[in-house]
């Protein structure tokens, strides 16, 4: 039986939701109400400026699921995934560790890694856009090779890969360097009495205690890169060859919501991106047992 | 000391929300609370025109009494405001509309119908503008833009490139094959400087390749809009021109998709190109201006008399519109404000202006003056020496827009395969345009 509240803990209560109430609003209008228009638009035919929605059931699913550009899309937005998830993990906790240890200037080099993230990504994509540029790019320039980083087909992505994994560095190290911060110095020490070295320590000592941290990091990681949109957007011109290799799948519902104000095609192609996002979460939460460690 | 910390709670929950309804208000403000007395608001896209559109706006608030407010975000944040101000109610009571919008906000009743304050203004008599613009802003006989303005396009060019390399500077008698020629023989002699002769990307539509298919007679779409004309012989021997002979003039399609032709042309890297009146200013306050002039359009000997007819050279032209919104509770002197804009006494000032050329038919030619130490005259001219043609559009042109964009990006690397992809693209816009 559930047990009745106390008069002052009733009146804690609403103290409390009254507390929140300003978010919880928030979160109502802003998110939540949005998330369900959306459902509810995906299955329309919809009217310009929101008007006119016309229910017409599946068909844009049915649609969506004979478009190869969704597909094509989707692609690209798992190869970013797949190149730059790895790179960035790894980077970042090479830095990270490196970061942890006593060293002159650390906190200098800390403030560098972190700096692309202070940085609006607007901006960071139209400056790396100019030092790609393959005729007078800063890039180009120094390296004194002619790569036509943002137009050839084959490149593009990697050029993209280099912006997203150097932007996302920082933010990540961050979040390890908390981590490693969090490992009691005794177990290395209690390691180093039995024999252990410093590598030997990193993989059974580090990895493991480190795995919630690392755990963390690649799931909104893969959210994150699976929904990339602003750096091909900004970085790439929508002329160059190379533009279907990069295109996401998130700016394929941009030019549909957006560009041909197509809502419900448009909201259908993000209903579709929400539900792998959301399969792969779920993957990766029933993996998380294997290998991450509590304490 | 419990009753302390519940007073301090009242207390923060209090501020919190005086300091909510305070801004609150204060965005409710800007939007309609003190524009509800006297003053109209005013939004547009391009910045360059603010300061003259201003003063002709000043000149009407002296006897209207009412303060004009003007915003102008870029072009991309104008739409998304735009839309979101119908959705959301907060309109602005004076706007500018576009080709390639113009369907949809005028089926969507959103713009006031302008018919009834058209009869009774005596200022304003729809035959006066040019033609291609005023049909464009009314839909089943109802007027809902007044036109604003119109652009053409003329070829300008850096003197000093065509100096350098020892080639005769564009004119009036220049054919578009003429007009490959000097550009190739620029892009063969500026090889060593990394200088090219021209510049066309995909995208240069309306300011490039647009001009050359009507030039040679073809056409986008027919006149009745009603389907393709990338597939008429006409179409398809201009567009292989520019494949042929324009493209290899040009920097490689990687440059193009990298870097645009105003900046390269800027940056002395480009003996010339097309552009348009809108752009003129972009050029007049550049650090070269003195190197630049510019030229009349070239044309297409069609008929191969080696004269050229008006109907041989061909720009292509737009036009903006002044719209009220049907939500504005100010109307009249939303309208009053439109109508100084578009009488003949207003475009006339907004070309003496330097703002833009006039969209009432033969106002414009104060703007060709309006440049002190530049010659502009090309883009005025043009209208006695050739053809004017409305910029093509139809109803889903912003999705046939993009599939010749993206169909074209592999053409411009694979210039032989410039037909099968034109006939293909036909078909395509056939089937866009039977949808609509």
């Amino acid at each position: 039986m559930k047990k009745k509240m106390t008069k002052k803990a009733r009146i804690e209560a609403v103290w409390g939701l009254c507390m929140i109430a300003p978010t919880i609003i928030g979160l109502l209008v802003l998110n939540y109400y949005p998330i369900c228009e959306t459902v509810y638009q995906s299955f329309c035919k919809t009217g310009d400026f929101g008007k006119g929605n016309e229910f017409i059931g599946v068909t844009n699913f049915v649609n969506l699921f004979q478009d190869a550009e969704v597909f094509s899309t989707l692609f690209n937005a798992a190869k970013y995934t797949v190149f730059s998830l790895p790179a960035t993990v790894f980077l970042s906790l090479v830095l990270a560790v490196l970061m942890n240890r006593k060293m002159i200037g650390r906190s200098a080099y800390r403030t560098i890694f972190f700096l692309p993230m202070v940085c609006a990504p607007a901006a960071v994509a139209m400056v790396w856009k100019w030092m790609f540029n393959q005729d007078y790019g800063l890039l180009n320039h120094m390296i004194g090779a002619k790569i036509n980083w943002v137009t050839d087909p084959k490149v593009a992505m990697i050029a993209i890969v280099i912006v997203g994994v150097w932007g996302a560095l920082g933010n990540n190290m961050i979040l390890l360097l908390g981590g490693l911060q969090d490992i009691p110095k005794d177990y290395y020490e209690a390691a180093a009495v039995d024999g252990s070295t410093g590598v030997h320590s990193f993989f059974h000592i580090t990895i493991p205690l480190l795995s919630p941290m690392l755990f963390f990091i690649i799931q909104t990681g893969v959210m994150g890169s699976l929904n990339l949109f602003d750096l091909p957007f900004m970085i790439m011109d929508k002329t160059s060859r190379a533009w279907p290799s990069v295109k996401t799948i998130s700016y394929l519902f941009y030019e549909y919501a957006f560009e041909q104000s197509n809502r419900g095609y448009g909201a259908a192609i993000v209903m579709f991106l929400i539900a792998i996002i959301g399969v792969l979460t779920v993957v990766l939460q029933k993996t998380e047992k294997m290998w991450v460690h509590y304490d | 000391m419990r009753t302390r910390k519940r007073i301090l709670a009242v207390l923060l929950v209090m501020v919190m929300t005086a300091a909510m309804a305070v801004t609150g208000c204060g965005s409710g403000d800007s939007g309609d609370g003190s524009a509800s007395d006297k003053t109209i608001t005013v939004a547009f896209w391009d910045n360059n025109q603010l300061a003259g559109l201003k003063e002709i706006a000043d000149e009407w608030s002296k006897t209207s009494g009412y303060k004009v407010e003007f915003t102008a975000p870029d072009w991309g944040s104008y739409w998304t405001m735009l839309e979101a101000g119908v959705s959301g109610g907060e309109m602005p009571d004076v706007f500018w509309m576009h080709s390639n919008n113009a369907d949809k906000y005028m089926a969507a009743d959103v713009l006031l119908d302008l018919n009834d304050y058209i009869e009774e203004d005596d200022a304003i008599d729809m035959d006066n503008y040019f033609k291609g613009i005023a049909d464009l802003y009314n839909m089943d006989g109802v007027q809902y833009a007044i036109p604003k303005d119109h652009d053409t396009i003329a070829v300008i060019y850096n003197k000093k490139i065509f100096d350098k390399y020892g080639v005769g500077y564009p004119s009036e008698d220049w054919t578009w094959e003429d007009f490959a020629a000097a550009a190739q023989e620029i892009s063969d002699k500026g090889k060593a400087d990394g200088v090219y002769g021209t510049y066309c990307n995909v995208s240069s539509n309306q300011d490039g390749w647009y001009n050359i298919i009507y030039s040679y007679g073809g056409e986008v779409i027919t006149p009745d809009r009603k389907a393709s004309g990338l597939d008429e012989p006409a179409t398809i021997e201009a567009m292989k021109f520019v494949a042929e002979k324009i493209l290899p003039a040009c920097p490689p399609p990687d440059s193009m998709a990298s870097t645009g032709g105003d900046t390269m042309f800027l940056s002395g890297l480009v003996g010339m190109i097309c552009q348009g009146s809108w752009a003129v200013n972009n050029f007049y306050t550049a650090d070269n201006a003195s190197d630049y002039a510019w030229a009349l359009l070239p044309y297409a000997d069609v008929n191969g008399n080696g004269q050229c007819e008006p109907s041989e050279r061909c720009s292509i032209y737009n036009g903006l519109g002044w719209s009220i919104s049907a939500q504005s509770e100010k109307a009249d002197a939303a309208w009053s404000l439109i109508s100084a804009f578009t009488s003949e006494e207003g475009q006339k000032k907004q070309s003496e202006l330097g703002i833009t050329m006039a969209a009432y038919e033969g106002c414009s030619d104060a703007f060709a003056e309006a440049f002190d130490g530049m010659d502009i005259s090309p883009f005025v001219d043009i209208e006695e020496k050739g053809t004017l043609v409305f910029r093509p559009y139809s109803k889903s042109m912003a999705l046939w827009d993009q599939d010749i964009s993206d169909a074209l990006v592999d053409v411009w690397s694979n210039p032989e395969t410039m037909e099968d992809t034109l006939k293909q693209l036909a078909v395509q816009m056939n089937k866009r345009i039977a949808e609509e």
